[in-house]
């Protein structure tokens, strides 16, 4: 028995199946990586004061999918890397760190409260920038407030991370590299910067002044 | 008969085909070998005498702070085996080992630009103790990279129920440049710089087979910094020949 995809060409009934399979299979690609990394401790001043961390399920479970028809399909779940920069960078950062489940938190006593939130998150890929490297920039918001849930500062920082596409590494290895190069950028945001936020500062010497 | 005949044919076109594929082979395999040919010109500054004590060390850092280009990783590593290997090696700090110590102070944003920088970070007290512990003597930054310039030829492959093969002609050419700034972690100078460019062009004949004839100007690039930084850290033992 023979198959006719069109006249003079004739296909053998397995091929017959595996030529429309292939195709499907290859219109539907989609790259998708959960981020994997190591970060390391920031060597970094630690400031006197308990900070309660907020992270909502958003931040927790961060995943974005790209939906644009022009471009790669790509789904990246950034989520529990963020989580675990954060847990690594903030105890060095803060004397006493600890995670609550809501803004102001009813059962840890803290001097102030972390929320910090993804707002955007795009990349870029050699076939687009027409540049041998893998792009990514994440604009994180971060929100402060005082142990009794009044917010104290609200400010963005992005974050950007690139490598380049190294030989004999695959798409999702070199994507990978680049959000953990963008999410090392925001742990060194974060650790350097957080003192030089105007309303942290101002927050800071007041509480000094408390404390005398 | 005709029948008999055709078998004839077939046997002899079997024999004649497999000499063919095992000379097609060994021609393959003896161009594997090859590699085409790259040029490498290195430029010295020195601006101070260098002095690194036997148990002194030096880290090699990539600069990653530019839009467009990433200096590669594996140069990194490819230039401190070189400064590490052979008879009287220089003790070398891997990279990921010191950035990741000294985080977030090397990352691409927050990397000093210039010696000067250093002595405001070596101001606090935990990172100068990190630097002292690895007994860096000095830093060695190197900025650039390598790219494809320029690419001509086709080729193509096709398969069907008598086998596979390629057929046609590629070239690239590749350049490399590099700029290597050494730092004198203890007197907070630079005590010189090193220039690398290197270039070179790839051939890709396909006769059945793809063959590459690559010019390696990465390698080559590393392997002439390698050695004029041992030289210029060394320069005792590059003029004794030891």
């Amino acid at each position: 028995m023979t198959h006719y995809l069109r006249p003079g060409i004739v296909l053998p009934t397995p091929l017959r199946i595996m030529v429309p399979a292939l195709l499907l299979l290859l219109g539907g690609c989609t790259n998708t990586l959960v981020v994997q990394g190591e970060f390391p401790s920031p060597q970094v001043n630690q400031l006197p004061i308990t900070l309660a961390v907020h992270y909502d399920e958003a931040f927790r479970g961060h995943t974005y999918e790209e939906k644009s028809k022009d471009r790669s399909k790509w789904v990246i779940t950034s989520g529990p890397a963020q989580m675990q920069l954060f847990n690594r960078v903030l105890p060095q950062m803060f004397e006493a760190v600890v995670e609550v489940s809501e803004i102001p938190p009813a059962e840890a006593e803290v001097d102030l409260i972390l929320a910090p939130a993804i707002k955007e998150f795009q990349y870029a890929v050699p076939r687009e920038t027409k540049v041998n490297v893998f792009e990514v920039w994440i604009k994180f918001n971060m929100q402060v407030f005082d142990k009794n849930g009044e917010l104290i500062a609200d400010w963005i920082l992005p974050a950007y991370g690139k490598t380049p596409t190294a030989f004999l590494k695959s798409k999702e290895e070199a994507m990978n590299e680049a959000v953990v190069v963008a999410l090392r950028d925001i742990g060194a945001s974060l650790s350097l910067g957080f003192t030089r936020v105007p309303e942290i500062r101002a927050w800071l010497e007041q509480h000094q002044r408390a404390m005398l | 008969m005709v029948t008999r005949n055709n078998d004839v044919t077939c046997t002899i076109k079997t024999v004649l085909l497999r000499v063919l594929l095992h000379r097609v082979w060994l021609l393959g395999a003896l161009l594997l070998g090859l590699q085409a040919c790259t040029s490498v010109v290195i430029d010295e500054d020195r601006r101070g005498t260098t002095d690194l004590q036997g148990d002194e060390s030096v880290v090699v850092l990539g600069r990653r702070h530019a839009s467009d280009y990433e200096t590669e990783p594996e140069l990194i590593s490819c230039i401190g085996n070189t400064l590490a290997g052979g008879g009287r090696g220089i003790n070398v700090i891997s990279e990921d080992d010191f950035v990741d110590q000294l985080y977030p102070w090397f990352e691409p944003r927050t990397a000093p630009m210039k010696v000067k920088d250093l002595d405001r970070l070596l101001k606090q007290e935990y990172l100068a103790k990190a630097v002292e512990d690895y007994k860096v003597r000095y830093i060695i930054w190197v900025d650039g990279n390598t790219e494809t310039t320029n690419s001509a030829g086709s080729i193509g492959c096709s398969i069907g129920t008598g086998g596979a093969g390629c057929f046609g002609f590629g070239t690239w050419d590749k350049e490399s440049d590099y700029e290597v700034t050494v730092w004198d972690y203890k007197n907070l100078k630079t005590m010189g710089k090193i220039s690398a460019d290197a270039s070179g062009t790839s051939y890709m004949p396909a006769v059945v087979i793809p063959i590459p004839i690559i010019a390696r100007v990465q390698a080559s690039a590393c392997k002439g910094i390698g050695q004029q930084l041992r030289s210029f850290l060394q320069p005792e033992v590059a003029s004794t020949g030891k």
